[in-house]
């Protein structure tokens, strides 16, 4: 039994091939600028080298999925009424996902806490989860806006991975993380890679010290519920925002939703899709009262619900990965991380003077 | 243009308005985001180089209050359609308008240094551009990486304005390059640009940066995209209700959209959704003469009509 | 695994109209199975779906010591309640319920209880003022202060003449302002709350009603030199998934569907602003 894996770079496509015998392996693809995780295909290249502009939230999450169809059937013996039949639709395969950076990953156990492992499990993420292996990739540089460190994660974290692979100039460490990611590691393909371990955690270790913290007074995220409430601080820091959703569906760890009805005529769906709560619609009542009215309200919901309420529910950890991903395609390049430092810095200064102000 | 006359006009703008937008450093050297300066303080934290790309008078119509505001020549044509289209009080708004020189992509800048990461970018006077990557150094013409709004721009200093900023500059760009790769584009057959759409729009994820970024979608919170009632597109995300909605907002801008691009530029996806806006401004253009936000005085074609429309022969009566 | 998604078949078995805009749906599982064995309590609430157009969020409004059906009552405001107004007795909808939590009547035994209700709002309090008049002996004095905009806007008529008709019931009625053959008293409830100023004495108010309504209850409530602790509601947010996932009905790290719709005034002072 190997501990530790080696890939050569030249034996890659025929690992995928081979896991792609037993499994829908997913990978990152570059389609001219755009890298996301799709199918492994013919004519597809990987790409590893740069994040992929989706994460890979949506193999274990699709954007829209059925959570089961209706039909409606006239009775017979009264022609006036209909019978309603309901029919679930759960089918889930055997899934790889390869090549996720260990921020993507992580975004996955965000999830976890609140879709497998609550009390009321949502049935459709789990079984799609319980199926899933992430092979997951230590990220080999940061990009612009990313900060995984300060939020608990890093670019060789392990949290949510199966298996961490890690590029070298001739190939791929395998570091197993869980039985299931053992399990894949029984290929004709894997070498014993201890040797390579080393070289693996000093390539780890680099990219770590590379990762930047905006986290500039604290080090790490903390908010005083006093700062955080100030709806002055929301208007400074969010007069720009546009209010779409490019953040909250690029990012690995948000995961609201919409549930609609889609019917035809006599038939339809009850679909579930991606919603994002920077959306005006997203809260509005059917009386026409909306409890988060402007897109202050909205940014401050959606930088409570990954810095505060999240925490507050799971010991204390953030919801946010720190991919960039949100900072780095903002229309108006908002900055998650130094609103969060603002608020942070602020928070400390209510601290430090005695009446409980601003500094 | 000086930084300081810049300073000095926005200084004294402020004095007479509730807000100044401008620009100001984003989180690296090739993003700047948008600065929204209620004190002299924050004056100093102006910033304006290609990087400036954001077509700021986005925010007019919503904001009810007095506001100066930085444009380009093409920001500026916004302007001008607000005014046309009643959206925008234009005695509450001071135009502090920069002649442009052309603005960067940073979807083509990136891709012009292979995707690395760039570290420092700085703009030399004679339109090159000197990138530090982690990947090493590299010199670029601005030319190369600048959105394709700027190789045909007409507008080069803004249309309208109360303070400019610097000396004005022409258009040396032909009058009739405007539309050249539309009609390239539209010598593909209807198949094979039908492939096209698929394909690009396959990717959209629907997260609305292109509408919510557009200056001219004035639904603002009742788009069809997301109303029940009617219920016109699904939640579904199948490339035919993506098509759905980027065909309405297309539609929808139809004479009215100033072409800044905003739609494209902001697209994660990297879809080239303006080309469908211009394809129907050509259409425009051609059918009614009209050019959106040019002239105040002008009325969008489809805010009126004419009995006998000079170009539109099925429709002529008698 | 359950599926918390998937709704459960029943027939509307009866329709009450209460107001010009508010009708009470009786609702039977199809499942007598299902029927015998449903177990809820007083203030959860359930989805009710109409398939094709989608679901929305109601308290289960009749008691759990009154089992024959569940009553749902809904007011006209949005697509699905139209569509809700819309259908007939016999007509089949989907329920998921219970959700939610429920009103901590265990604690209110031995006390006063003020039940401060206006329009739709009574709704939720009916379940509990009938779940109390069921179990009587438990609970000390009982005062139900509701109003609405009109005579004709009031819901539940026939509980109401009853509640009037109970020694053991304390009930006081109001409507916005003077209306042909109202001989009782008229003025918002907030106002009509300060006249008769309940001393808050071993006594536990309980409120419903629209946003602006609670607003002012509440702070007369405090005036009145109620405690926090001691005052209660139940809130209305727009709903989807039902179980503390979907994102839009919480306030703050709360998830009005799952860890409400009841909470007390202190558990809701510590989270955000945003009602």
């Amino acid at each position: 039994m190997i501990e530790i894996g080696f890939l050569k770079k030249e034996n890659l496509q025929a690992f995928l091939k081979e896991l792609a015998a037993k499994y829908t392996v997913y990978a990152p693809f570059a389609e001219e600028d755009i890298v996301s995780f799709k199918p492994l295909a013919e004519g597809r290249d990987i790409c590893l080298d740069r994040p992929a502009n989706l994460s890979p939230k949506s193999v274990i999450f699709p954007q829209y999925e059925t959570l089961f169809k209706y039909s409606f059937l006239k009775k017979e013996d009264s022609p006036d009424k209909v019978d309603i039949k309901l029919e679930e639709q759960m089918d889930f395969k055997d899934t790889v996902i390869f090549g996720a950076r260990p921020c993507d990953a992580k975004g996955f156990t965000v999830y976890d806490r609140v879709y497998k492992d609550s009390d009321i499990p949502d049935p459709y993420y789990t079984g799609r989860r319980e199926k899933t292996v992430i092979i997951g990739l230590a990220c080999p540089a940061p990009s612009p806006g990313c900060f995984c460190v300060s939020v608990g994660g890093g670019p060789a974290d392990k949290e949510g991975s199966d298996i961490l692979i890690t590029e070298l100039p001739s190939g791929y460490v395998f570091e197993p993380v869980t039985e299931k990611g053992k399990a894949l590691m029984q290929s004709s393909l894997i070498e014993d890679g201890k040797a390579s371990l080393q070289e693996a955690q000093k390539k780890q270790e680099e990219t770590k010290n590379k990762v930047k913290n905006p986290f500039t007074k604290t080090g790490k995220p903390e908010i005083s519920q006093k700062i955080f409430n100030e709806d002055e601080f929301w208007e400074q820091a969010l007069s720009k925002c546009v209010s779409c959703a490019a953040c909250t569906f690029l990012c690995p760890t948000c995961y609201c939703f919409n549930i609609t009805d889609e019917s035809r005529l006599k038939e339809g769906e009850r679909i579930r899709s991606w919603d994002a709560c920077m959306f005006f619609h997203f809260t509005l009542e059917a009386s026409g009262h909306n409890p988060r009215p402007t897109k202050f309200h909205r940014f401050k919901n959606r930088v409570g619900h990954k810095f505060v309420y999240y925490p507050e529910k799971y010991n204390g950890v953030i919801a946010c990965c720190g991919c960039g991903r949100c900072i780095r395609y903002c229309p108006v390049s908002v900055d998650i991380s130094k609103v969060v430092d603002d608020l942070c810095e602020q928070s400390a200064e209510t601290n430090l003077t005695s009446n409980g102000g601003k500094a | 243009m000086s930084m300081e006359m810049l300073r000095d006009v926005v200084k004294n703008v402020l004095s007479e308005v509730d807000v100044v937008i401008g620009y100001t450093e984003g989180f690296d050297k090739v993003h700047a985001t948008p600065l929204f300066i209620n004190t002299p303080e924050q004056v100093d934290r102006l910033i304006w180089s290609p990087i400036c790309v954001h077509n700021l008078t986005t925010y007019l119509p919503s904001l009810k209050k007095k506001v100066g505001i930085i444009v380009k020549g093409c920001d500026s044509r916004t302007i001008v359609q607000y005014m046309q289209e009643g959206l925008i009080n234009r005695e509450n708004i001071k135009i502090i308008g920069i002649p442009c020189s052309g603005v960067i992509s940073v979807k083509k800048l990136t891709k012009a240094v292979d995707y690395a990461n760039i570290e420092d970018i700085s703009f030399e006077k004679d339109g090159k551009i000197n990138v530090t990557t982690d990947k090493g150094q590299k010199t670029l013409a601005l030319t190369d990486v600048q959105p394709d709004k700027c190789r045909t721009c007409q507008y080069p200093t803004p249309v309208i304005y109360d303070h400019l900023i610097g000396d004005p500059i022409s258009s040396d760009k032909p009058k009739e390059s405007v539309y050249e790769d539309i009609v390239e584009f539209d010598k593909m057959t209807l198949e094979e640009k039908l492939n096209y759409w698929l394909k690009e729009f396959d990717r959209c994820i629907r997260c609305y940066a292109c509408r919510n970024a557009c200056p001219m979608c004035i639904c603002q919170d009742s788009c069809i995209a997301e109303t029940r009632e009617p219920h016109w597109i699904s939640q579904r995300l199948t490339t035919q209700e993506k098509l759905m909605f980027h065909m309405i907002h297309a539609v929808h801008l139809a004479g009215r959209c100033v072409e800044c691009g905003e739609c494209e530029r902001v697209c994660p996806m990297g879809i080239p959704v303006n080309k469908l806006k211009r394809k129907i401004n050509m259409d425009m253009k051609d059918l009614f003469d009209y050019e959106p936000g040019v002239n105040p005085d002008d009325k969008p074609p489809m805010y009126t009509f004419n009995v006998d429309e000079l170009k539109i022969k099925e429709h002529k009566i008698g | 695994m359950k599926n918390p998604y998937l709704p459960e078949l029943a027939t509307i078995t009866n329709i009450i109209e209460e107001t010009p805009n508010i009708k009470s749906f009786h609702v039977v599982f199809n499942d007598p199975e299902k029927m015998k064995n449903f177990k809820f309590e007083p203030g959860q609430v359930g989805q009710l779906s109409v398939f094709g157009v989608g679901e929305s969020t109601f308290v289960i409004n009749s008691p759990p010591t009154r089992m024959e059906y569940l009553q749902f009552s809904v007011m006209k405001a949005g697509e699905v309640t139209n569509a809700i107004h819309e259908l007939y007795v016999g007509d089949q909808i989907g329920v998921r319920a219970p959700l939610g939590n429920w009103f901590p009547y265990e604690q209110m035994k031995g006390k006063k209880i003020l039940f401060i209700g206006g329009g739709i709002g009574l709704a939720p309090l009916r379940t509990l003022i009938l779940f109390m008049l069921d179990n009587r002996k438990d609970y000390d004095d009982i005062t139900i202060l509701y109003g609405a905009r009109t005579p004709p806007d009031l819901c539940y008529k026939d509980d109401l003449k009853e509640w009037e008709s109970r020694s053991d019931v304390n009930l006081i009625l109001t409507v916005d302002t003077e209306y042909p053959g109202w001989t009782k008293r008229t003025g918002f409830v907030p106002t009509v709350l300060n006249e008769i100023a309940p001393s808050p004495e071993n006594t536990i108010a309980i409120t419903c009603g629209p946003p602006i309504m609670i607003k002012f209850v509440l702070q007369n409530l405090v005036k009145l030199n109620f405690k926090d602790e001691q005052i209660i509601t139940t809130l209305e947010k727009r709903m989807k998934c039902g179980i503390g996932i979907c994102g839009r009905c919480n306030i703050g790290s709360k998830y009005v569907c799952k860890d409400g719709p009841v909470f007390s005034l202190d558990q809701l002072k510590a989270l955000p602003p945003e009602l």
